[in-house]
């Protein structure tokens, strides 16, 4: 029987330059922002709507490193990986929950600004 | 230019039968809580390891009622949809932030609670009861402004 499947597909821009860190073992953990838009048209008001959508992408060892080197604020990429969601406990000791996409592969797309040239 | 890809595929069980709630202009919101199990072995012991993973995934109007009628606590499916993550204030005022998938696709699959009976299987079936509901992969465009919250 299926164990399942659990895949994200993202293409979207990035908020910011990754953050880079280093794990206790030395293996690279990079974090990046990425936004996703989405626009349709209200059913009722006939409006064009929009909405950004912004993802926590997490990005370990080499990829992260190829990552980290040659991402940058506004650049375009594709990303695919698995949602994982990690449970934390915050200062007032309650239980919290952060979703983010561990992603094991990834593309640049070039720059926004760019691609209208 | 594009605007963007946001895209989720999960294919897994769920962990209990679907929480359907009704909008004030009578729209269902079905809420479903989906496991994906993950193996690998451990590359400095060699040790077999199993992680489950929890999703919250989130139907609305005629494919949320197909799934409360189909789907229980065991049912395996296909969902397909985006990632939205929702930004709510809990009791004490605290910005909390919960991330969903919304799925405007599902499809029921064999796997373990009696998939093989359920009429809306992607296969096909004989039988041709009267269906009000609608196929299993009902488009998603009616939901935006019904949402919610």
């Amino acid at each position: 029987m299926s164990k399942g499947i659990n895949k994200a597909v993202i293409v979207g821009t990035l908020g910011r330059d990754p953050e880079i860190r280093y794990s206790s073992n030395g293996k690279a953990v990079v974090n990046i922002s990425v936004a996703t838009n989405e626009a349709w048209k209200d059913r009722e008001t006939g409006e064009a709507q929009e909405r950004t959508e912004w993802h926590r992408i997490v990005i370990f060892g080499k990829l992260g490193e190829i990552a980290s080197q040659y991402l940058k604020k506004g650049e375009q990429v594709y990303f695919e990986g698995r949602i994982k969601t990690s449970k934390w406990q915050d200062q007032s000791g309650n239980d919290r929950y952060t979703t983010e996409i561990v992603a094991n592969e990834m593309q640049m797309l070039g720059r926004r600004s760019e691609q209208a040239s | 230019m594009a605007r963007g890809v946001n895209k989720a595929i999960i294919v897994g069980t769920l962990g209990q039968d679907p929480e359907v709630r009704y909008t004030a202009n009578g729209s269902a919101v079905a809420n479903i809580s989906v496991a994906t199990n993950e193996t690998w072995r451990d590359k400095a012991t060699g040790e077999a390891q199993e992680r489950t993973e929890w999703h919250r995934i989130v139907m609305f109007g005629k494919l949320a009622e197909i799934a409360q009628q189909y789907l229980k606590k065991g049912s395996q499916a296909y969902f397909e949809g985006r990632i939205q993550t929702r930004k709510w204030q809990d009791q004490s005022g605290n910005d909390r932030y919960s991330t969903e998938i919304v799925a405007n696709e599902m499809q029921m699959l064999g796997g373990r609670a009696g998939g093989g009976g359920a009429p809306m299987e992607s296969g096909g079936q004989s039988q041709s009861r009267p269906q009000s509901a609608a196929p299993e992969t009902a488009p998603m465009d009616d939901g935006f402004d019904d949402i919610p919250f």
